[in-house]
């Protein structure tokens, strides 16, 4: 078999990759040496030692049977996911966490005391038996939502990660097969081409102008040319082996597998980064926060009155009864359900907005985030090369460089102009895929490197149908780009039937062009090209380099074109062209043109910049990038603002060096990779404290660890993008780690936290916008929550102190937190921001807490006591116009509670019977509920704003809110009406005007917290703002 | 993702929270200067004395409103409660055991029902009018002194044999024991629409099995000249009209379920959930 090496052909000069260098980087250099030593010496063998190696044949491949055999030892050809959390275990944490301690001990109080009250011989025992099976199920349920919830959060991720089956092309039997790549084993011969992922670790036996883009596993995302020769000791580094899951960009190749699944490079990267443990997010800490002062207060509370009620001479066991009561009265059941409900909305909210989120907790991990590491190439940019300044006729036009770009508007009507598209659209190897001609042309996919890819898709639009124009002007020799000759050139007949002369087009590196060119066209006629106009090509090149100015890194993405029409009668139609030989000229040609390409940034990301500026929000930006480079495109998009200074661009404006250069004076810095390696942490944390604008470039994945361990030592909350795999343990390491849906490896996806599905950095920032409204938002729906625990706890509390009849249940008050205010909690998720969220500082997360203390104290001590009242008042309302004024209730708790008492006397001499009592105190408990529900309903309206009031906000602009309010009055009356005859439920058919009762006291509510938020706006930094703004 | 250490020994978390109980360095006294507490006491005083001025201003509007004479609405009393004399529940309801030939067993039963006539001695009903006509006592203005209305008279001997003045051991040593049914107070509540409510005791379950009983007064009917009751405030003495029953053959040593209802016109006893509404149902048991 004919083994054939290419070089490929491209106008790119092919830069030397450090390879092992930056397989280093993934893997503090201890691993460095386990990776190399798995390699076996596969690149060293010959084709035929290979074939004896793995049993298998370059003609024919394994036989079928051979390869099941293998695929039966080693496995298929994936990776092992990282290894999950057992369900069962999932599903008992959900049980166990949060408040269900404290609910599974009231439960537990209940059977105990039903089996004390049992063995008495009491008539209500079964009441606590109940009543421990309704706290069991309460917790049971809720867990279980919780626990669905966080399953179907998981399933949006793996339906995610298992989006399309690869197919490999396989020769097996001496058959070439499509077979899906799981089904891959050592040994196998497979065949891949331009456009195709690598399907395993591969040795290569054949390839042709072969090269493959190595950025998911080593972040660069130049291509790198792939032969079959053996070109370096470290199998890491030599180019006959290709690795699973980078892709093949251009050219074709053959190869025999030596690794699968687990065993390839990025399978050992993959458990390595797997590797680096979970802890919690900043939200779950403040959960936990908050589940620890709710569980301390109705612990303390229930303790304090549990030591009360004994003695006073309680019974222990009515003691223990209180005791539960204070518990589940204090125990907000409904809210952690409600809180996985409203990151779960937001969640879905920020799908929509491109954010996958993976983790729920991390939705609100993005909002506090202070610091955002961000890449270059994708993220900040649209990642594909585009042509941005052209000059032609001695003058400088611009090109339309954005997403969607259908036309160009610069001055085309110069003959310069047409002869200068002419040699961009004919010399030029890049091709469109077959079959595209519906999409638009930006998006089609095209064979070719990026530059050339950038001038096929600029001509067609300009020209259109640029393959057509190719068929007419047909192409009869042609020498590829070189190294050597760094020019690519052509010669095609000319599309004018009645000229016979054939055009020579060459495109280059300017120097190279110029120096064979004698004549540059002006207005379309040649002029002669002397000393003057060379110099005004220097500066004109000097000034479309300036305009351009990464072109200065990379010069190779300016391109100069000239072109030639060679003579009739020295070169007639029948004429032969010899590449080898040469035999036509290559010199005095005449000067076109110049055009200068760029991965051009997306043009949401200066504003989305600027956005995270005004919001408090660092944007670093991390590259490979050359620091020119870098700094240009950071300039660009903002990252380093257009005022800003380096300490060498201060240094160069006062021409000084740069030692002398005060540092504190420059706000920018660009940090390069090689001098990061020599800083020392306390170095690297001087340069992220004094400097606001950073770009690091030319770094290795490796130091994206250092720097993100960098910020997190100044206490930063840092998100962190990334798509190779080498950058799997940063994105681990960050606070949250975002992915890239489109250039993203699977594995960068695994470790990430949060998949950006268009790769744009100003999804980022919708994402942020989104993660501190739900921590305001979340604010709310706990100051609403927690409000009524108050007015469900001072009956017991007055009950127990005074011995007035019962005034709410504790079947009634679950009915109120996992009942009435379950929807109305959601809907304040739904609330808008109420100011600009964005021009607001990161929250620290030390001291901006979830639950502060003012929003416990507000609720609790405030507005929980003036619910109370506000219940109260209805509950002696109720009672009086039935017989017994307040005065009479007062100390009647043991007579009242008494079944040997039938003929208990009222405030009018009535007698009544237990059960006549027992119905009242129904009653009495349906009063209370009614009354919290319409008091919560001005409660939900209060806490739309915690600033701002409520007319400036408005009452009808988060419509779910009003949802919430009638689901909350229409759960009141149907458990009122509906169910008011089920006497288990210890509900009763209310008069119609006790529900007004509390009416006077939600208007005091919300016009005592409009006076509160008129006083926090009025005097901001008083003592009433420290004291009353949560 | 986040690795945020908070992890704190347990000596260190003590620290903490003495340091915030005292600063020494800040001077603040659980997060606060001494200062700010005064301040935010006086809120909070402030605070609550407004509350307790709004709640103290809600239940006197609220007494304004209040009938004195009467309740707004007697939502739960239908229907009158019916009570019985002796009354010891045991952990099933009503149950009365005695033992004759044990004085102690039935001398608390006895002593309870004498304590309970002692508000129908004529000393204890002098202020009350005696009655004569059967039918209701209506009284549309205050004819009693300060602003009443009269009540009628109901002293113990009505109750003949078992009035304990006859027989001060109500019949229990006999093994023939007299009870005392006595009907809830409802206001104006007229029972038995004009014909006077009696009681009736029978066996539970067994209606057919004779059950020999005494009533006093004669037929055991409540007479209509008590009812209706207008309130506390308008007839400050009024007192329950009583029905005595005596069980002639009740036999011995064997515990039986007797039920005793009044019969009358808007007066039910067929609520399933209140087994004191309209009849009282008790068990007895004599031995010897």
């Amino acid at each position: 078999m004919k083994v054939g090496c290419h070089a490929s052909s491209s106008i790119h000069a092919p830069r030397p990759r450090q390879f092992g260098d930056k397989m280093s980087a993934v893997c503090c250099c201890a691993h460095c040496d386990f990776l190399s030593l798995g390699m076996q010496d596969d690149h060293r063998l010959s084709t035929s030692e290979l074939e004896k190696k793995y049993g298998t044949s370059i003609d024919k491949g394994l036989s079928s049977a051979r390869a099941a055999e293998i695929l039966a030892r080693d496995g298929p050809n994936a990776l092992t996911p990282p290894k999950a959390t057992p369900e069962i275990v999932k599903f008992l944490k959900q049980m166990i966490g949060g408040f269900s301690i404290l609910l599974w001990i009231g439960a537990a109080f209940s059977w105990i005391s039903f089996g004390i009250q049992l063995a008495q011989g009491v008539d209500s025992a079964f009441d606590n038996l109940y009543l421990g099976v309704v706290l069991a199920l309460v917790v049971i349920l809720t867990g279980i939502f919780a626990y669905y919830q966080e399953a179907k959060s998981t399933n949006i991720m793996a339906s995610f990660s298992k989006m399309i089956p690869q197919q490999a092309l396989v020769l097996r039997d001496a058959e070439k097969k499509e077979l899906p790549a799981d089904q891959l084993v050592v040994g196998d011969i497979v065949e891949i081409k331009g456009g195709d992922r690598i399907p395993a670790d591969i040795r290569l036996i054949f390839t042709q102008g072969c090269k493959v883009d190595n950025s998911s596993l080593t972040g660069e995302s130049e291509p790198q040319s792939r032969s079959c020769d053996f070109t370096h000791e470290n199998p890491l580094e030599t180019r006959n082996i290709a690795f699973y899951s980078t892709t093949c960009v251009e050219g074709t190749a053959t190869g025999i597998v030596i690794n699968t699944g687990d065993r390839t490079i990025i399978g050992r990267i993959a458990s390595l980064a797997s590797g680096v443990g979970n802890e919690k997010t900043p939200i779950a800490i403040e959960i936990e926060h908050f589940v620890y002062l709710v569980a301390g207060v109705a612990i303390s509370i229930g303790v304090l009155f549990f030591i009360i009620s004994v003695s006073m001479r309680y019974k222990i066991l009515d003691s223990i009864i209180f005791l539960i009561g204070i518990i589940v009265a204090n125990v907000p059941e409904g809210l952690l359900a409600t809180v996985t409900v409203s990151l779960s909305l937001t969640a879905k909210r920020m799908a929509k907005k491109n954010c996958l989120v993976k983790n729920l907790e991390a939705v609100e991990t993005l909002g506090s985030t202070s610091i955002i590491c961000s890449d270059k190439t994708g993220t900040l940019t649209q990642n594909r090369m585009t042509v941005a300044h052209l000059w032609f006729d001695n003058q400088i036009y611009s090109a339309d460089t954005s997403e969607d770009q259908t036309t160009q508007s610069f001055d085309q009507s110069s003959p310069s102009w047409a002869a200068l598209s002419k040699i961009v659209t004919l010399c030029n190897r890049a091709e469109f895929r077959p079959g595209q001609e519906n999409l638009p042309i930006m998006k089609r996919v095209v064979v070719g490197d990026a530059s050339e890819t950038a001038l096929l898709k600029f001509s067609e639009v300009i020209l259109g149908d640029v393959m057509n124009i190719r068929a007419q002007n047909k192409k009869v020799a042609e020498i590829p780009f070189n190294s050597t000759n760094k020019f690519q050139l052509s010669i095609h007949e000319t599309d004018d039937p009645h000229d016979k002369r054939f055009l020579l087009v060459m495109k280059g590196a300017p120097e190279r062009i110029l120096e064979r060119c004698s004549t540059i066209m002006i207005n379309g006629k040649e002029e002669p090209l002397d000393s003057e106009k060379a110099e005004a090509f220097q500066t004109r090149g000097k000034m479309l380099n300036a305009r351009a100015p990464w072109g200065r890194a990379n010069p190779d993405v300016l391109s100069s074109f000239c072109h030639l029409y060679l003579p009739e009668n020295e070169f007639p139609e029948t004429f032969q062209f010899d590449t080898d030989s040469m035999n036509f000229p290559t010199s005095n040609l005449c000067f076109v043109g110049l055009l200068s390409m760029i991965d051009p940034p997306r043009s949401t990301v200066p504003d989305a910049v600027s956005k995270c500026r005004s919001a408090g929000i660092k944007v670093i930006m991390v590259t490979g990038d050359h620091p020119i480079t870098a700094k240009a495109i950071a300039k660009s998009v903002g990252i380093i603002s257009a005022t800003s200074e380096t300490v060498e661009d201060i240094a160069k404006r006062l021409n000084i060096p740069v030692e002398q250069v005060n540092r504190r004076e420059a706000t920018a810095a660009v940090v390069n990779g090689m001098e990061l390696k020599e800083m020392s942490a306390e170095q690297l944390d001087e340069i992220l404290r004094e400097h606001a604008e950073i770009v690091f470039a030319r770094t290795s994945p490796q130091q994206k660890l250092i720097i993100v361990e960098g910020c997190q030592r100044q206490g930063a909350v840092v998100a962190v993008t990334g798509d190779g795999v080498n950058d799997s343990p940063a994105l681990k390491k960050a606070d949250i780690g975002i992915a890239m849906g489109i250039a993203g490896s699977d594995a960068a996806k695994n470790a990430a936290d949060m998949v950006l599905l268009d790769d744009n950095f100003a999804s980022i920032v919708t994402g942020v916008e989104e993660g501190r409204l739900i921590f305001d938002n979340l604010k709310k729906t706990i100051a609403y929550t927690l409000t009524k625990n108050i007015a469900e706890l001072c009956p017991f509390l007055i009950y127990i102190i005074a011995s007035i009849p019962m005034p709410i249940g504790t079947i009634t008050i679950l009915f109120i937190d996992l009942g009435t205010d379950i929807i109305p909690s959601v809907a304040l998720a739904y609330e808008k921001a109420e100011s600009d969220i964005m021009n607001r500082r990161p929250r620290n997360k030390r001291r901006d807490r979830l639950v502060n203390e003012q929003l416990a104290v507000y609720s609790y001590l405030q507005i929980g006591i003036m619910q109370s009242v506000g219940a109260f008042v209805t509950y002696f309302t109720v009672y009086a116009e039935q017989g017994f004024l307040p005065s009479t209730l007062l100390g009647v708790r043991v007579d009242w509670e008494s079944n040997a008492i039938n003929d208990f006397e009222d405030s009018y001499g009535q007698q009544w019977t237990k059960y006549q009592r027992t119905y009242l105190q129904w009653t009495g408990y349906t009063a209370f509920f009614v009354s919290i529900t319409i008091q919560q309903v001005a409660d939900l309206i209060i806490r739309k704003t915690r600033r701002n009031s409520i007319f400036r906000q408005g009452l009808f602009r988060n419509k779910v809110i009003w949802v919430g309010i009638f689901s909350q009055i229409g759960i009141a009356l149907i458990l009122t009406y509906g169910l008011g005859h089920v006497t288990a439920l210890n509900f009763t058919p209310l008069r119609f005007q006790y529900w007004f009762v509390a009416v006077p006291f939600a208007i005091l509510i919300w016009v005592y917290d409009e006076i509160r938020k008129l006083l926090i706006r009025r005097y901001p930094g008083s003592w009433w703002d420290k004291n009353m703004y949560y | 993702m986040a690795t945020l250490n908070e992890k704190k020994t347990c000596s260190e978390r003590m620290a903490d929270f003495r340091r915030f109980v005292w600063n020494p360095e800040t001077k603040l006294f659980l997060g606060r200067s001494l200062i700010n507490w005064v301040w935010i006491s006086l809120y909070y005083v402030a605070f609550y004395v407004v509350m307790s001025g709004v709640f103290a201003l809600s239940i006197y509007c609220l007494m304004r409103t209040i009938n004195p004479y009467e309740p707004d609405y007697q939502d739960q009393l239908k229907s009158p409660g019916v009570t019985i004399r002796p009354d010891v529940y045991g952990s099933r309801g009503l149950q009365i055991y005695y033992n004759v030939s044990d004085n102690k067993t039935w001398e608390g039963l006895v002593t309870t029902l004498h304590t309970f006539l002692t508000a129908y001695t004529p000393a204890a009903q002098h202020l009350n009018i005696n009655c004569t006509n059967n039918t209701y006592f209506i009284q549309e203005t205050f004819d009693g002194p300060n602003k009443t209305k009269l009540s009628c008279k109901f002293t113990s001997d009505m109750l003949q044999n078992c009035s304990g003045i006859t027989d001060p051991t109500f019949g229990y040593p006999e093994g023939k024991p007299c009870f005392i049914i006595k009907m809830n107070r409802i206001i104006k509540f007229y029972p038995g629409r004009g014909i006077a409510p009696r009681v009736n005791c029978t066996y539970v379950g067994e209606e057919s099995r004779p059950l020999e009983v005494d009533y006093y007064p004669v037929n055991g009917t409540f007479n209509l000249h008590y009812f209706p009751y207008y309130g506390k405030k308008a007839q400050p003495s009024y007192s329950n009209p009583l029905v005595a029953v005596k069980f002639l053959n009740i036999t011995k040593n064997v515990e039986l379920k007797i039920v005793c209802k009044i019969i009358g016109a808007g007066i039910t006893f067929d609520n399933v959930y209140d087994p004191y509404e309209g009849k009282v149902e008790f068990k007895l048991k004599i031995e010897d």
